[in-house]
């Protein structure tokens, strides 16, 4: 009981301190984990709602490792989201029986997650490999065709049922089992288990592609995306960075892949389709691809504008259609899209709020009337758009 | 193709059901493959303005006016005029952007969705079908197979639309000012060519054959709100084989994956669903200009 | 004197059309080397030559690595700048999007061969920011070293723009009509630049350009290019006071 106790002080030291720092990373980090162990005792289908979000989220964000940071828009990422899905999949349902033999049937639910997860990047980046050092050969729009196509292909087989392995158009089942660890069962299949399983992962791997991001390697990216034949001019291999960017992003999609698989309980050939492809797409650009944090803000407006949509029985099914005007409103008129919209929210509100200090309620009110105006006056659209296009 | 492939048992029906697939692909894709060649655009939604061609022509068939090339010619008037609208409002801001083309693709692809739910809240999920013209509700006899004429007409269709496109590029002064255009915009924007407006033109046109090719084809199948995506995608297989900008490829293409899709099953049992996409991935690696070169070709 | 970059008999042709004729060169680590023509003499034609962003119908060219010449005639655009070939572009070409340091850090990067570190943080490494701090220093670049290069002006730019090249510390540097776009004032600054530069740094200057007046203030030794091939190469007095040469420049304004 002592440690645990020594467990939970050092915790709310280490809170106090965040908070008596102000609003620090720190602060904001205690906040959002406090935040995501809330959460799992809210309603099953808000943590339902929560995992999907934090994988499509990571989806997302390796997507565009080659989209924002390097310039290169996929439109076949689906097939390694894919890749994951029918990696772990495929050894769950083969598998299973061989390992509850090696390692005892009470863990051995746990052990073929691991096993499958495993399985599941390999496969990605078996696929990755040969594929991305293609597709990398070309690019622009004929880079998003041949991935589209490439995507397409793994579709295709798929569906074929190659040796009786992905099962076609039904898809692979997938069961998680029940796991014994020291006398305690849980079903890792369960939403609240689940949901803690996805958060282990995907912080992680959030905070690995920030990483990747920040790295020599990012920048050389980054670089790259802004002029490729600049890039070249200083030593850098151009067509080797795009490949190997393209396997990393890979990766982490694939990791994202096998997350979906448990959560939806089935690898299935529409995680392969090119409108899953598109899933990314659209969540990178209406987030904003040039923030590291733009797919996320947008895979949370994506999974949450479309619940927030299904409220409404009369346009549930349409909601495709919202994120299609949202799409073509931000790349038209503001392509830094809502994590773009929420820095710049953020300048203005701390402008406000430097009015206040100087001037009190009045003068704060002043100038936002005033910037508010001059905003709408000068017909720059972006801001009323990206409003209009919530509502 | 290759003789060899075609051994006895290839029935004239299945060529006849291939051609006429092609036929209505080539309307599509050679839309397309225009308006990349000239504009630079690659047009993600030129399949949901087939789908739209397809609903025009019901919709004035079965409530305005009962008379099939009425609603044929209505149904291509009216993706032309979506096509021109979505070109000026949304395409044209987007040209002098350094990830212009990529942002194309993406605002296009807001098309599709923004098409697919419109449809789907005015017609519905369910498919719909209409007849053929009585004039061509007849059958006609070819080498021991019975085919509808309406069949036979849109085949023949193809080919006319095929030979008046290339008069019309080849011969007449727009064409040369297309051709001139999509070779070098610049020096045709110095020679007093009116770019933008020559622009609209050609996306009006291309979207005018795709909202045809979809008028045509609605008594061959049925229409629905997913006919838009599967469509696009064959259309973007087909562009790529016959070579983006090139019109005779988009028609040799077409005929090739309409004959593959008809015919290949019987060839291949497993795979034919994979070989169309393999070709696209095999020709943008080897040949990404396509089988067959530039705009006047 | 030591040969650094020498070229022998390199010809392209794309068709019918002859660019670079026959180009035998050998360019010393001595003083200032310019390239002039008139317009369509093959200038841009060459270097994409050296740099290895065209391949040569015939011909070699060699450069000169840890003592010795290499060929480098079928390399690479990154393979060329690794070995010691490094270059401006005349409209400037520089990473936009990213900051004043973000470019340096690039070449510094690629430079030390660590374009594939994914565990090292870029923004904090010091191994990188030092050389990177020097650079910024030397152009007189330190203050704007966070701004993003979109928003500086055109002679800023042109200042990252050799910044960059000098950063993987080359052998020959080719400049591609540094002072395009800038006016007098500019343009003699620029001059005095790469006269410095060249006295202090182990690089050798090669230079393409239109204005006269910096050609012959910066100038050790010119090479003309006419339709391709070699009409006149030697010391400055002696090329520009060539007949042929003003022939070549008077002829190609009247046609």
């Amino acid at each position: 009981m002592s440690t645990h106790d020594g467990i939970t002080d050092r915790v709310g030291a280490f809170g106090r301190e965040a908070v008596s720092n102000g609003w620090t990373t720190e602060r904001f980090a205690v906040l959002g984990l406090i935040g995501l162990v809330l959460l799992a005792f809210g309603p099953t289908f808000q943590v339902y709602l929560f995992t999907e979000f934090m994988i499509i989220a990571l989806f997302a964000l390796a997507f565009n490792l080659l989209y924002g940071y390097t310039g290169l828009l996929s439109f076949g990422h689906a097939m390694f989201y894919a890749g994951g899905s029918y990696g772990m999949a495929i050894v769950l349902r083969d598998a299973s029986p061989y390992v509850a033999e090696v390692v005892g049937s009470g863990i051995a639910p746990l052990v073929t997650f691991v096993l499958g997860a495993l399985a599941g990047v390999s496969l990605v980046l078996l696929i990755a490999v040969p594929v991305g050092w293609l597709s990398v050969r070309l690019e622009e729009i004929y880079f998003a065709l041949i991935t589209l196509a490439f995507g397409m292909l793994v579709f295709s087989v798929i569906i074929q049922n190659p040796g009786g392995l992905t099962r076609g158009t039904d898809g692979v089942i997938v069961t998680l089992g029940i796991t014994e660890v020291a006398g305690m069962e849980f079903r890792l299949g369960e939403r609240r288990t689940y949901y803690f399983l996805t958060a282990a992962i995907v912080l992680p791997s959030i905070y690995a592609i920030w990483r990747v991001v920040n790295s020599p390697f990012g920048t050389v990216c980054k670089a790259i995306r802004e002029s490729p034949d600049r890039a070249a001019a200083l030593g850098v291999d151009v067509t080797y960075h795009r490949w190997m960017t393209f396997v990393v992003s890979a990766a982490f999609v694939g990791v994202a892949g096998v997350l979906i698989a448990g959560l939806a309980n089935v690898a299935s050939p529409y995680h392969a389709h090119w409108t899953t492809s598109a899933i990314p797409v659209v969540a990178t650009v209406i987030g904003g691809a040039t923030f590291f944090a733009g797919p996320i803000v947008g895979a949370f407006v994506f999974l949450y504008v479309r619940w927030g949509i299904s409220r409404f029985p009369a346009l549930e099914a349409h909601w495709e259609f919202f994120f299609g005007l949202m799409l073509i409103g931000t790349v038209l008129y503001f392509k830094q899209g809502a994590a773009g919209g929420l820095l710049m929210l953020r300048g203005w509100l701390g402008d406000v709020r430097a009015a206040y200090d100087r001037g009190g309620t009045d003068a704060a009110l002043d100038y936002a009337k005033e910037s508010t105006s001059e905003r709408l006056g000068r017909g720059d659209r972006s801001a009323e758009e990206e409003g209009g296009d919530r509502e | 193709m290759d003789p060899s492939l075609t051994p006895a048992f290839v029935s004239v029906s299945d060529v006849v059901i291939g051609l006429s697939l092609g036929s209505r692909l080539f309307l599509i894709a050679v839309g397309l493959s225009l308006i990349f060649g000239v504009l630079g655009v690659l047009n993600f939604a030129h399949g949901a303005f087939y789908m739209i061609g397809a609903y025009v022509t019901l919709a004035v068939t079965n409530q305005v006016i009962d008379n099939f090339w009425l609603a044929v010619l209505a149904g291509a008037v009216a993706v032309g005029a979506i096509g021109a609208l979505i070109e000026i409002g949304t395409i044209r801001p987007l040209y002098e952007r350094a990830e212009g083309e990529l942002d194309q693709l993406i605002v296009t692809f807001g098309f599709v969705l923004v098409i697919h739910e419109a449809v789907r809240f005015v017609w519905g999920s369910q498919p719909y079908s209409i007849d053929a013209p009585a004039s061509l509700a007849f059958s006609v006899s070819v080498a021991g197979s019975t085919f509808s004429a309406y069949r036979l007409f849109v085949i023949g269709a193809a080919f006319v639309v095929m030979a008046g496109l290339w008069l019309f590029i080849t011969k007449t002064y727009f064409g040369a000012l297309v051709r001139g255009t999509s070779s070098d915009r610049e020096m045709a924007s110095m020679l007093g060519v009116d770019v933008p407006k020559l622009y609209t033109a050609v996306f009006f046109l291309g979207s005018f054959l795709a909202g045809l090719g979809g008028a045509l084809s609605a008594p061959l199948q049925s229409t629905s709100p997913a006919l838009g995506d599967q469509v696009i995608i064959d259309a973007f297989i087909i562009v790529v084989i016959g070579g983006l900008g090139s019109m005779f490829g988009a028609f040799v293409g077409a005929m090739l994956v309409g004959l593959m899709q008809a015919i290949g099953p019987q060839f291949i049992a497993a795979g034919h669903i994979a070989i169309p996409f393999l070709a696209m991935v095999i020709v943008l690696l080897l040949r990404p200009e396509g089988l067959f070169g530039g705009i006047g070709e | 004197m030591t040969t650094v970059l020498e070229t022998d008999g390199l010809t392209k042709r794309f068709g019918e059309l002859t660019a670079v004729d026959d180009v035998t060169l050998s360019i010393g680590d001595e003083g200032v080397t310019s390239i002039i023509g008139p317009n369509g003499a093959g200038k841009t034609t060459f270097y994409n030559l050296l740099t290895g962003v065209l391949e040569p119908t015939v011909g070699t060219i060699h450069l000169r690595e840890e003592g010795e010449l290499v060929e480098i005639t079928d390399a690479p655009p990154h393979e060329v700048a690794r070995r010691g070939l490094s270059r401006s572009y005349q409209i400037t070409n520089v990473f936009e999007g990213l900051t004043v340091r973000e470019n340096l850090q690039v070449a510094r990067i690629s430079h030390d061969g660590r374009t594939m570190d994914l565990r090292s943080r870029a923004a904090s490494d010091e191994a990188i920011n030092e050389e990177v701090d020097r650079l910024l220093e030397l152009m007189g670049l330190t203050e704007m070293a966070d701004r993003p290069c979109d928003a500086l002006s055109h002679g800023e730019k042109r200042s990252v723009e050799i910044a960059l090249a000098l950063a993987i510390e080359p052998t020959v540097f080719l400049l591609d009509e540094p002072t395009a776009g800038m006016n007098a004032t500019e343009a003699r600054e620029i001059v005095s630049l790469v006269k410095q530069l060249d006295e202090e740094l182990a690089a050798t200057f090669v230079v393409t350009e239109h204005n006269m007046d910096v050609v012959r203030d910066v100038s050790d030794r010119i090479v003309v290019l006419a339709d391709g091939a070699v009409l006149a190469d030697g010391d400055p007095e002696a090329v520009l006071t060539d007949e042929r040469v003003t022939e070549a420049y008077l002829g190609s304004e009247a046609a």
